[in-house]
């Protein structure tokens, strides 16, 4: 191999390496070698060409992008259902939501976590991406205690922190919103940019809206989702069997409820109940006596 | 020139490294800077999105910054680390701000347009939206309620 081909590959694994960190110190690198007569202007041209294809396909989207189109999912949800304003219940769940959403994976998102009640007979409840949760009276009325209400807003909040929401979007969308975009560095859109990317955020706010509706995630995003509400449980002192108990009776009344709300979306309660009743004696977690909060949810709900 | 080009790589990998590790920016609307490495410790001062941290030490989850003249614990969930652009190796940032990152990180799905969405839904309801997003709860509140309920103070490094 001639001492030319080495350096050239040399310097296009450094530049590589590189690829996930940013375009722009590539071209740093690239002007640099290029000015030292290390590469060729048109192997810079190459090396920059790439780096930027690649930043552009790998780019994630952000917290406070995830933001903007949760508040579109949530504003999509309220076109459906009415808010229930209830000061009191509303209150309550903030505080037991916010305590968990401290104890989970994901304790901040952009905008924080913020938990409603929708005045709906319905069983349901609801994750937009960033961080609002929606649950409805129906389900609420379901719930016995905390420990059982813990559970469900843990749940939700595994599905904000996993990020189960975005994944329903199509990925076709997200390689064109990227492409819309372009490399530039200007924070101003153009007329038509800006057209292109409020038609692709309804297309993807209605994917995502969709799924949480209509079609529901899929048993394996609903499994991890309980694992990891039955952890974040765990780390604040709540008993992880609020989760198998709320699941029980769900299952127990899958069948005169089927067709509608969770019941629609989420088809797999018993199966869901074997497993985590399965991770809970896997983790040796015994059975709690929670009167304190027992009383407490009473006194709130 | 094979010596000349293992060195510019180094050279790139190194300043690469040392100036991503130095700073952080915060990427919540506003995060908060404590006094100590816990969720409920007092704050410092709150920081706005966008602004940059330099990172003085770590420990656990939560990074000890120093910004506007303050020193400070900040919990990494509220920051990423800064990548490298043209302007932050050139020393031209605005004030200290990763302004441009921030442009570019948050250049997809913005302000505008949701404002563009919106005025072609106008009867999406995002009044109620922003009624939601008005239920906060302050750290002694939520503090009270695990202690009222024998809970567990989460987080700590």
């Amino acid at each position: 191999m001639s001492e030319k081909i080495i350096s050239w590959l040399s310097f296009a694994i450094t530049a590589l390496l590189l690829l996930p960190a940013c375009a722009e110190v590539v071209q740093v690198g690239t002007t640099m070698g290029h000015g030292a007569g290390v590469i060729t202007s048109e192997q810079k041209g190459s090396i920059d060409r790439t780096a930027i294809k690649s930043e552009r396909a790998a780019r994630p989207i952000t917290d406070r992008e995830e933001y903007y189109l949760g508040r579109a999912v949530a504003a999509t949800i309220l076109g459906q259902y009415r808010l229930y304003l209830n000061e009191r219940t509303t209150n309550y769940l903030n505080r037991l939501g916010n305590a968990l959403a401290l104890a989970s994976d994901r304790p901040f998102t952009y905008g924080g976590y913020h938990f409603a009640v929708l005045d709906s007979e319905e069983v349901n409840a609801l994750a937009c991406p960033g961080g609002i949760v929606f649950i409805t009276r129906g389900m609420l009325k379901r719930a016995a205690n905390e420990e059982e209400l813990a559970a469900i807003l843990a749940h939700e909040i595994a599905h904000v922190n996993h990020k189960d929401g975005l994944a329903a979007i199509k990925q076709s969308r997200w390689v064109e919103v990227v492409a819309t975009l372009g490399g530039g560095a200007t924070r101003e859109f153009s007329g038509g940019q800006l057209d292109k990317l409020a038609t692709l955020f309804e297309g993807s706010v209605n994917d995502v809206a969709k799924t949480l509706i209509i079609n529901g995630y899929g048993r394996k995003q609903e499994l991890v989702a309980d694992r990891s509400a039955m952890i974040f449980m765990h780390r604040l002192g709540y008993d992880p069997n609020g989760l198998t108990d709320y699941l029980a009776k769900l299952a127990g009344q899958q069948e005169t409820g089927a067709g509608k709300g969770l019941f629609a979306t989420h088809p797999d309660m018993s199966y869901r109940l074997v497993k985590a009743r399965g991770f809970i004696s896997e983790n040796n977690w015994p059975r709690q006596n929670h009167l304190v909060r027992d009383s407490r949810f009473h006194r709130y709900l | 020139m094979k010596r000349k080009s293992w060195l510019f790589s180094a050279g790139l990998l190194l300043i690469a490294s040392v100036a991503a590790a130095a700073s952080v920016t915060v990427i919540t609307q506003q995060a908060m800077l404590r006094q100590d490495k816990r969720f409920f410790a007092p704050v410092v001062t709150r920081v706005p999105y966008g602004e940059s941290l330099h990172v003085l030490g770590s420990e656990g989850d939560w990074l000890r910054v120093y910004y506007q003249n303050r020193n400070g614990w900040i919990h990494t969930g509220e920051v990423k680390q800064q990548k490298i652009t043209l302007s932050t190796l050139t020393a031209q940032g605005a004030s200290g701000t990763a302004q441009d990152e921030v442009a570019l990180a948050g250049k997809g799905f913005t302000p505008e347009v949701e404002e563009a969405f919106r005025k072609k839904n106008p009867s999406m309801q995002f009044n109620l939206v922003d009624k939601v997003e008005s239920f906060r709860v302050s750290d002694k509140t939520i503090r009270a309620f695990l202690e009222r309920g024998n809970l567990k103070e989460p987080g700590g490094a």
